[in-house]
């Protein structure tokens, strides 16, 4: 089973991509901050991350730079409510961006590309 | 021969004869009348130097200086007698020469028909006549060089009581020339100066026309570069006979002049030597009078041009006074055609002033000062010499109101000149940067004779204008202008005439009149400055406006783009537990429709939120080549679905050369994706979308053309043109941003957007992007 951790100060977005991913057959861990994301990437030891940019403390750029030097292979979603740091060549780290949205199917289906489930 | 018998009463009477006062001539008679009478001789006679004859008899005897005693005894040589001569000898005669010490007097012959002898006390007798006479010869000459002297001397004395008498050059001259007349007793007298600035001789004084001599200006000219004297006495065939002296008037070794007088009153009217050494001696004298004369005119027409530049500068000062006092252009221009117009500035009847207009290229007219018929100008004049003060305060007190509305104001406010007109003197003024000063005699009609051909305002409608005036008769016309010079530029024209009192328009005039303008034309080039600044402070406050507008609406963006994050993730979070509750509901249940409801409405807020973003968030544009073909492939691909259900039918015309824009690619396929987009909603699921590329020529440039057509409702009319106004929503369409952000896209493209609406049948959305630089150039 493929561990994904999902990393939002948004209690509600964290419950909601938890649920979704778990239903989709995947191990969901969550971390509220950049820094409690680094922490769960040594304990839990995740296939595939999920990272919101717009944080306090840490935000999504910064962690993403940390993880990178840890961690070069691990896929990365960087996920944002809006396109602007599409053009931000720092989230180009990244392995893919995808805006925030209600309708889940993109970030699935990126999740699955990533994790070559498809 | 016994001894004479009244010797002794003879000499008695000769020596009273030599000394009474009677004249020279009266004397000689005299003795030779005593001397006859008491030798009863037969001829008595005085032979003068010039009656005798050259190589004669009598010749040689007064070469020899000694007497001659002819008588029976001592017979004469007859052969050394002329034939002239042979009648005047008698048988007996003595002929005694007469010298003084230095020259021959004449000769005294005594002749007697008979035969006689002479005594030796005769002899003795005749040399003491002989004597005596040679004495009051001698005497005679001297008093007669005495009182010659003496007249001379007379003459100079008068000439320097003359010359001293008056300081006047003219007047001086002229009396040189009369007193010379007097003295040398000539028929004609030419006085010449030379003329320091243009070192040219010139007649100042001339009597008796001698000055149309064809040798006189010759003679003069030779004599006054060689500094020397010169007489001429020339006779030709006519039996015509001309007599000329001719001095130099030297200072300091140099000529300044020439005195030359013609012909003495006599016949034949030759001057001699005598008159020659006069004049030279009047010259000489002369020279200093009229070399001080001179110096004496030449400081005073110093003076008077001294006094005349202080006038002028005080006026100058007056009025410059005067334009210090505000930099109100209007202000300004009027007062600098007043200070022209009125008699205490610069007194021309009329004054008008043309502007440069840089950027047409034309000279415009400004304004006009300036009575518009004769009886206003008498009504002006009048009241301005009632009126007291300085220049600077009347020039104040006259309000552009009183006349400046007058007829010639507002002709000259009409008019308009090319500068390219280069026949127009106004454009020369300007052209040319110098003044002309015209003078017109009257046409025929009483019409300004026009040389400008070319439908010159100055011609035709200054000209005419003036030209209804010269009804009155006037016999000329003078106008001159010169240019308005500020900071090393023409910047306008000022043209000033004498319309009414006709005064000629001298050099001195315009020299004044461009002094003047050029302290004017700072003076309009500051006050132009001054209104440029306020009307820039102008621009600037209402730049400032825009610019505090501006920044309300970036604050308003900001704003509503924090908003809208806040907003984005409970949103995605109700929107994504509708969707797990939804997946939970079993299709039947009513509470189905619930869940719906709220999938759509939080689709329909996230679409908003993603509209607000873009048009709020500039973002970085980064530009590339791009090929718009590309572009419309992909954005049509996001949009596939909606081709699938087949209601919807897709045409495509995509040209097969079209060349590249330069262009951000998200912002682009987000212009096109909206616009394709939005046909899909206006068609509701069923009619034809038809997109065409294309590229078009227009103006000389290289554009593409792209146009998305629809089939569906159009745009209400109503609605039409708010539909690129930002957060306008019409009642039935779900967007309010779509279009803006597809035309603020469009037109950060350098492109444009047209809308071809058919209501009821659709809408045809055309862009137009140019095509790129680097496209063209190849």
């Amino acid at each position: 089973m493929k561990r994904i951790l999902v990393v939002d100060d948004e209690e509600s977005i964290r419950l909601l991509y938890k649920e979704e991913l778990e239903e989709e057959g995947f191990a969901v861990e969550v971390a509220t901050d950049g820094g409690e994301a680094l922490r769960k990437l040594l304990l839990f030891k995740p296939d595939l991350i999920t990272l919101d940019i717009k944080m306090p403390g840490m935000n999504g750029i910064e962690t993403l730079k940390r993880i990178r030097e840890m961690e070069r292979q691990l896929p990365i979603i960087m996920c944002s409510a809006y396109g602007e740091y599409k053009q931000d060549f720092t989230t180009w780290a990244s392995d893919a961006y995808v805006v925030k949205c209600a309708d889940l199917t993109e970030l699935k289906s990126t999740i699955r590309r990533l994790l070559r489930l498809l | 021969m016994p001894g004479h018998p009244d010797a002794f009463d003879l000499l008695k009477s000769i020596i009273d004869l030599s000394t009474s006062s009677l004249s020279m001539e009266t004397k000689l008679d005299e003795m030779l009348r005593t001397i006859s009478s008491s030798f009863q001789s037969d001829r008595c006679l005085l032979l003068r130097p010039d009656k005798i004859i050259k190589n004669g008899f009598l010749f040689h005897l007064s070469q020899k200086r000694k007497p001659i005693w002819v008588d029976e005894e001592s017979p004469l040589q007859r052969e050394e007698v002329l034939l002239e001569e042979e009648d005047l000898l008698c048988p007996t005669f003595v002929c005694i020469p007469l010298y003084d010490e230095t020259s021959f007097q004449g000769i005294l012959y005594i002749g007697f028909l008979r035969n006689r002898k002479f005594a030796p006390q005769e002899v003795d007798l005749l040399l003491l006549i002989a004597k005596e006479m040679g004495e009051a010869i001698q005497i005679g000459h001297l008093h007669r060089k005495v009182e010659q002297t003496i007249s001379e001397l007379t003459a100079l004395h008068e000439m320097g009581k003359a010359v001293t008498s008056t300081l006047k050059f003219d007047e001086l001259l002229q009396l040189i020339v009369e007193t010379g007349l007097k003295i040398l007793k000539a028929k004609g007298g030419v006085l010449r100066v030379e003329d320091r600035r243009s070192e040219e001789l010139r007649v100042k004084c001339s009597i008796g026309g001698y000055d149309q001599h064809p040798l006189d200006e010759k003679i003069a000219k030779r004599v006054f570069f060689t500094r020397t004297p010169f007489s001429l006495h020339h006779s030709n065939e006519e039996d015509s006979f001309i007599s000329i002296l001719c001095a130099p008037l030297l200072s300091k070794g140099r000529s300044f002049g020439t005195l030359t007088f013609y012909d003495k009153e006599a016949d034949p009217p030759k001057f001699d030597e005598r008159d020659f050494q006069l004049l030279l001696t009047m010259a000489n004298q002369m020279s200093f009078a009229i070399e001080n004369a001179m110096k004496h005119y030449e400081i005073l027409t110093m003076a008077q041009e001294n006094e005349k530049r202080v006038k002028q500068l005080s006026t100058l000062w007056e009025l410059n006074k005067v334009l210090l006092t505000t930099v109100n252009f209007e202000r300004i221009i009027h007062m600098t055609l007043t200070a022209i117009t009125i008699g205490d500035g610069l007194g021309f009847n009329r004054a008008m002033l043309f502007l440069v207009n840089e950027k047409d290229r034309l000279l415009e007219g400004t304004m006009a000062v300036g009575p518009d018929n004769a009886e206003e100008a008498g009504r002006i004049w009048d009241f301005l010499s009632q009126r007291r003060g300085s220049p600077s305060e009347l020039i104040t007190q006259i309000q552009p109101s009183s006349e400046g509305n007058g007829v010639l104001n507002s002709i000259v406010k009409g008019i308009q000149i090319p500068l390219e007109q280069e026949e127009c003197i106004l454009s020369r003024t300007v052209l040319e940067g110098r003044y002309f000063n015209r003078r017109f005699p009257q046409a025929e009609e009483g019409w300004l004779q026009n040389r400008c051909e070319r439908g010159c305002h100055l011609g035709s409608e200054v000209g005419c204008y003036v030209g209804e005036h010269l009804g009155r008769d006037p016999k000329a016309y003078s106008f001159a202008t010169v240019p308005l010079w500020g900071k090393g530029k023409v910047i306008g024209v000022i043209l000033v005439d004498n319309l009414y009192n006709q005064n000629p328009i001298t050099d001195e005039d315009i020299h004044f009149l461009s002094m003047f303008s050029n302290q004017a034309g700072l003076a309009i080039e500051n006050a132009i400055l001054y209104r440029n600044l306020e009307e820039v402070h102008q621009k600037l406050k209402e730049a400032q406006t825009l610019l505090v507008h501006q920044e309300k609406m970036a604050a308003l963006g900001e704003l509503s783009s924090n908003i809208a994050h806040e907003i984005k993730n409970p949103l995605v979070s109700i929107g994504g537990f509708a969707r797990r509750l939804d997946r939970s509901i079993p299709a039947e249940a009513s509470e189905k429709q619930y869940t719906q409801t709220i999938m759509k409405e939080v689709g329909r807020l996230e679409g908003i939120l993603d509209d607000i973003l873009t048009y709020t968030h500039d973002g970085s544009m980064t530009f590339k080549e791009l090929d718009l073909r590309e572009i419309l492939e992909e954005t049509l691909s996001m949009v596939s679905g909606g081709f699938n259900n087949g209601g919807i039918q897709l045409i495509k015309k995509f040209a097969g050369e079209v060349p590249k824009v330069r262009g951000d690619y998200h912002q682009l396929k987000h212009a096109f994706f909206n616009l394709i987009s939005n046909a899909f909603e206006a068609m509701n699921g069923k009619g034809t979308l038809s997109i065409r590329i294309h590229p078009i020529l227009k103006d000389g440039s290289s554009f593409i053309r792209v146009e998305v057509e629809d089939t569906g409702k159009g745009i209400d009319p109503e609605n039409l043109h708010h539909i690129f106004n930002p957060f306008y929503t019409t009642k039935d369409t779900r967007l309010g941003l779509g279009l803006p952000i597809i035309h603020k896209i469009v037109t950060s493209h350098q492109g444009q957007i047209e809308v071809d609406n058919r209501p009821g049948e659709g809408v045809t959305f055309i862009i137009t992007l140019p095509a790129s630089e680097e496209r063209r150039g190849e």
